[in-house]
């Protein structure tokens, strides 16, 4: 898979038809396509599941918004908004 | 032997010494409590505050000292807990290691257990809550898993005591036998295991390598494994 550095990407987001999973919303389903980043981060998502190609749900946000909770592989993993906004991801 | 390993201070040498890894929540601390009763004690580990309970069992009349390790998502250098773990391991001190694996959760939790496996120890996993992953309408077996892992694979529930025996058998069955590492190899794909050889082979020639695992340093190396690094610094 690729792990690149952190790169603003809106532009070729709306391109591409992908999204970062920080903007959806709960209830919404999506597959997760890159994770944009290195390090611990990279290395904890991919030990909770969160690998290219998988399924992912969000469940629901937390009552101060942070964090948002996900459904991955049966699993419930909580991500703070900041690191969702480092997966790539293809909505469903 | 090593600059990553961090021993810890227990144990005669004439006890089998057996680390229990796991992921959180896998039930490690249930087998733990499930084989070694209420034989334990808690030490920190040398120099740091994170909890080290040491218990002892006895298997077919051996004495086992069981190091339960902090619960990690993996084997690498991000974490104090992954340090420690990985430092134990690392250190010389364990003869075997007990993998717990959350059979509810085995994809996920199989992640270690090949970063466990690629550290080439005698290992024996752990296949618990059984019956959790059965009521989820998880068929696994454990025969086909362990012909694949090439390590001895016990289901229990260790919450119910079940499993207490075989595991005990495992262990020591693994800890005599000859051949106890397991020749299980992870494929990184044509591309990462080329380039994987040519590492490893300037890792043969290497006296800093030596103690090592070679394949294991040539995946962590490649990993960017700060505290692998360090070796070679």
């Amino acid at each position: 898979m690729a792990v690149t550095d952190t790169t603003d990407q809106k532009d070729v987001t709306a391109m591409t038809g992908t999204k970062r999973l920080n903007s959806l919303k709960p209830g919404d389903s999506c597959i997760l396509k890159d994770i944009k980043g290195t390090g611990a981060t990279a290395q904890r998502f991919m030990d909770l599941g969160l690998i290219p190609g998988v399924t992912i749900k969000v469940v629901r946000n937390a009552p101060l918004v942070d964090p948002v909770e996900l459904l991955v592989k049966g699993s419930h993993v909580s991500v703070r908004h900041s690191e969702a906004r480092k997966i790539e991801v293809i909505p469903l | 032997m090593t600059d990553i390993a961090g021993s810890a201070d227990s144990a005669d040498s004439a006890e089998i010494v057996v680390a229990v890894a796991g992921q959180p929540n896998s039930g490690k601390s249930t087998i733990f409590n499930m084989l070694t009763g209420v034989r334990q004690f808690v030490a920190n580990y040398p120099g740091v505050t994170v909890e080290k309970r040491v218990g002892r069992a006895d298997c077919r009349g051996h004495k086992l000292t069981l190091v339960d390790l902090p619960g990690t998502y993996s084997m690498t250098s991000y974490s104090l807990e992954e340090r420690i773990a990985r430092g134990f391991l690392l250190s010389g001190e364990p003869h075997l290691v007990l993998d717990v694996v959350d059979a509810s959760n085995l994809e996920r939790n199989l992640v270690l257990t090949f970063q466990l496996l690629e550290m080439r120890m005698p290992m024996v996993v752990s296949l618990n809550m059984m019956d959790v992953a059965e009521g989820g309408g998880v068929r696994i077996d454990p025969k086909r898993l362990s012909e694949q892992l090439g390590v001895r694979v016990v289901p229990t529930v260790a919450k119910k005591g079940r499993g207490k025996k075989e595991v005990c058998e495992a262990l020591m069955s693994t800890y005599e036998s000859k051949d106890a590492v397991s020749d299980f190899r992870l494929d990184y794909g044509p591309q990462l295991e080329q380039s994987l050889a040519t590492v490893e082979q300037a890792l043969a020639a290497d006296d800093r390598a030596s103690g090592y695992d070679l394949r294991w340093l040539t995946v962590r190396l490649m990993a960017g494994d700060q505290e692998v690094r360090k070796i070679f610094a």
